[in-house]
């Protein structure tokens, strides 16, 4: 099974993401911002993550930037969640190294396509 | 909607419901602290911050939950503050004055939504507008993201459509930067989605490829030619590179159609000569060709399900239980012909082959399971205070799939082991002359059908004083006992067995060796000790490549059938009376060529003796464990050799002590695999009393 690593501050989204990907098949796992996924990636080697952008700690570019810079995690595709209205943020997420990303307030089977077009 | 129309994760939706409003409660408080902080002077700009996340957060939880009023207003809201947060907004009483009643408007705006009501659309929209003075002139232009309007979401791909119903030929060139490839993007995956639009055709350029000592792998050198033959649109193409467009060189467009005529040498197309393709166009017998045969050299590989796997595995094995008993049913009809004893060898030798395919299809490398051991290594550390470092050998070494999760806890254990007793303090090595820092090295490496693991430390090597001590004291052993060293080293295997002095958080409540030992014994392996004082202890773990088939040797007692490692057993030995004598109180001795092995009933030894033995035993099964022990096992029959297939007994029972697992003999008989190793020991802790040693149950 895929497994995902879903970063988000937001208790509600966590369970929003958990929910579309539970029934989408995929196995989940959570962080709470970019310093608890960085724990976690150590941990559960995930295959893919997906992470929100403004967390505290460490944000979603400190996350992707660290994730980018690190031999053993650097292969691991990461998709940000931005809100539409954004392409600014969406650039700069891309200049850090996110592989490619999902529109908020996100579409479950848009989720689930982003993902599968960045993991075997 | 009806009953049946009723979405399958509507309960759980509920749930998140129940979930956003709590947190709203939270986020909301962390505002107001935010905000009144930032009215008694706080200039922080972290506080800032924090109010921008809260309603960031209540915003973005509202619009997933199609809370349309709340979300709406969350976002101007968070405009306001975003533009604080860049600086352009300057935070003044009557700027405050103005955050500080949205913050209440939006709580208001929370309530309604929890219980279903409407508010003032008057009240709220004036509060919204004076957010909106406050951000400034809004502008829709794309330039700064913090200022973009909140526009609904309209795109309608449709309206970008030329005629998607038609079948036409699209000729894309992709040729991806370093870029892609360091953002974790993958070309593969990539074609595969393109793959779904229609018919694909793939030609690899390889052209721009380096000699091997000139290529940096970092680098992109490979670009593709597709030919997509599709009902689908361009958009829809865009679409797919839609990730990677930036990182790449990307050229979409209609091809013109081929011309019927095999031999026009060019064909048109669309697209003018790029600079990525270095040779000309394929012609159309060339092109034929490329149909026939997509010459792009990624590797091709299917997803399988585990158990389907696992199926196959179970099925090999049971072939070659089959093949075994045909081999011995043949035989017992008497000598048979040479063709037939060929044909029977061939079938071995192709079971077998199919039998390490299978097994090779399950392999992993021990990779990611010995560098999830650094993690183990750092976490001990902390809480030891030792300093350790952990080398790692073999990491290549490719084994079954099951072995690696099951491997997981013991190599733990033995690591935390090894760093918590195994290392001195930094201060004590410093003071004997050693490397300040300890190391445990993991090893790993393929010898005679099996794997050998070593965990190897640094350290002091086993405290042979307090092992022997605490055996003592426990009962394990006798004051008085004589015990060589290595003898001394596996009593750490024993049950509830520790030395530790103080209970650290790491180690020493006890559960250490043994739980170990029985992990690799259900994997079907062996571990031993060995240690040098002063100089460290080594591990060793040998595990069998092919999991499931053993070679052993049939034995009954009393209508019980077991099944001892073929590996274990040194000969067999018809009894006659006399041959087993009594020694001391409790101890039945074999005298085999002048010595002396302990003789133990198998089934008084596991226990299973249902009524008294009606006459002396009739054979000895002589079988060495590990450690190099000896022993004489007395049953009534010995069937002779067989290869049968292991089945795990916890798996469908549980764990047994003195069986490693179980086996289906070809007559439907089920067999106690038999674990030497505990049998064993038992024996000989028990040498001083009954010769009754367990009840298994």
């Amino acid at each position: 099974m895929t497994k995902v690593l879903t970063v988000d501050d937001s208790a509600t989204m966590r369970d929003l993401l958990f929910l579309a990907l539970r029934d989408a098949g995929f196995d989940v796992v959570q962080a709470v911002d970019g310093v608890d996924a960085l724990d976690v990636v150590q941990g559960e080697h995930p295959d893919v993550i997906v992470t929100d952008i403004n967390m505290p700690r460490l944000d979603g570019f400190g996350l992707i930037e660290k994730v980018r810079a690190d031999p053993e995690l650097r292969a691991i595709p990461i998709l940000v969640l931005t809100t539409e209205s954004d392409p600014a943020r969406r650039d700069q997420a891309r200049r850090a190294g996110a592989t490619g990303w999902i529109v908020k307030p996100f579409d479950p089977a848009k989720l689930v396509s982003a993902i599968r077009r960045v993991v075997a | 909607m009806n009953e049946g129309e009723r979405p399958p994760s509507a309960d759980a939706l509920a749930s998140v419901r129940g979930i956003f409003f709590q947190e709203c409660e939270e986020q909301l408080a962390a505002l107001e602290a935010s905000l009144a902080a930032l009215q008694e002077g706080d200039a922080d700009s972290e506080t800032l911050n924090a109010a921008f996340r809260a309603v960031h957060s209540i915003k973005g939880g509202a619009s997933a939950l199609e809370l349309e009023r709340l979300s709406a207003f969350a976002h101007q809201f968070e405009t306001a503050l975003a533009a604080g947060r860049a600086g352009m907004l300057e935070l003044d009483g009557s700027v405050l004055r103005v955050l500080m009643r949205s913050a209440d408007k939006l709580s208001d705006l929370v309530r309604a939504a929890r219980e279903g009501e409407d508010l003032d659309e008057q009240v709220i929209s004036s509060a919204e507008a004076d957010l909106t003075a406050l951000a400034g002139p809004q502008d829709d232009s794309d330039d700064d993201s913090m200022f973009s309007g909140f526009v609904p979401r309209a795109a309608e791909f449709a309206q970008f459509d030329e005629g998607a119903a038609e079948t036409r030929d699209w000729v894309v060139r992709f040729r991806p930067y370093a870029d892609l490839y360091a953002k974790a993007n993958e070309p593969l995956l990539i074609l595969r989605d393109l793959a779904e639009l229609g018919t694909l055709e793939v030609t690899l350029n390889d052209g721009a490829l380096p000699a091997l000592d000139a290529l940096d792998c970092e680098e992109g050198y490979l670009s593709w030619n597709i030919r997509l033959r599709g009902a689908c649109s361009q958009q829809a193409i865009r679409e797919v590179f839609e990730f990677v467009e930036g990182d790449c060189d990307l050229e979409i467009a209609l091809e013109e159609a081929l011309p019927v005529n095999n031999e026009a040498a060019n064909t048109e197309t669309d697209t003018p000569r790029t600079n990525g393709d270095a040779s000309p166009p394929p012609s159309a017998p060339e092109r034929k060709a490329a149909l026939a045969t997509p010459t792009s050299p990624v590797a091709q590989t299917i997803r399988v399900d585990l158990e389907r796997l696992d199926d196959l595995a179970n099925l090999v094995g049971e072939l070659v239980i089959n093949h075994a008993l045909l081999s011995q049913r043949i035989a017992s009809h008497g000598p048979s012909s040479a063709s037939v004893a060929l044909a029977l060898e061939d079938l071995d030798h192709l079971t077998r082959d199919l039998q390490d395919s299978v097994m090779a299809v399950r392999a992993q490398p021990l990779k990611f399971l010995f560098q999830r051991m650094a993690r183990v290594v750092r976490d001990v550390e902390s809480a030891t205070g030792k300093q350790a470092r952990l080398i790692i050998d073999g990491e290549d070494t490719e084994v079954d799939r099951t072995l690696i999760e099951g491997l997981a806890d013991p190599l733990t254990h033995m690591i935390r082991n090894a760093i918590d007793h195994g290392l001195e303090t930094f201060a004590e090595r410093l003071a004997l002359g050693k490397p300040p820092h300890g190391s445990v090295k993991i090893s790993a490496r393929h010898r005679a059908g099996r794997v050998i693991i070593q965990v190897a430390d640094d350290g002091a090597g086993v405290n042979r004083a307090r092992v022997r001590q605490t055996a003592i004291a426990r009962g394990f052993i006798a004051a008085d006992d004589q015990l060589s060293d290595e003898e001394i080293d596996h009593l750490i295997f024993l049950p509830s067995f520790s030395t530790a002095q103080a209970v650290s958080g790491v180690s020493g409540r006890g559960v250490g060796m043994d739980v170990v030992k029985c992990g690799v014994q259900a994997l079907g392996g062996r571990i031993t000790v060995q240690s040098v004082a002063g100089l460290g202890t080594t591990f060793t773990l040998s595990l069998p490549l092919t999991l499931a088939v053993l070679d052993g040797m049939v034995v009954s007692s009393q209508q019980q059938t077991f099944v001892a490692p073929l590996t274990t057993v040194l000969e067999t030995i018809p009894l006659k009376s006399g041959d087993i004598q009594r020694v001391g109180a409790n101890l039945d001795v074999l005298t085999l060529r002048g010595a002396h092995v302990p003789a133990i009933d198998l089934l008084d030894a596991l226990a299973l003796r249902t009524e008294p033995a009606r006459a002396p035993s009739r054979f000895a099964l002589v079988v060495e464990d590990d450690s190099g022990r000896r022993a004489a096992l007395l049953v009534d029959d010995i069937q002779g050799q067989r290869q049968v297939v292991i089945k795990s007994l916890e798996a469908n029972y549980r764990n047994v002590v003195g069986v490693a697992a179980a086996t289906i003999l070809g007559e439907g008989r089920v067999a106690l695999i038999l674990d030497v190793n505990s049998i064993l020991g038992f024996g000989r802790r028990d040498e001083r009393k009954s010769p009754r040693l367990l009840a298994v149950g």
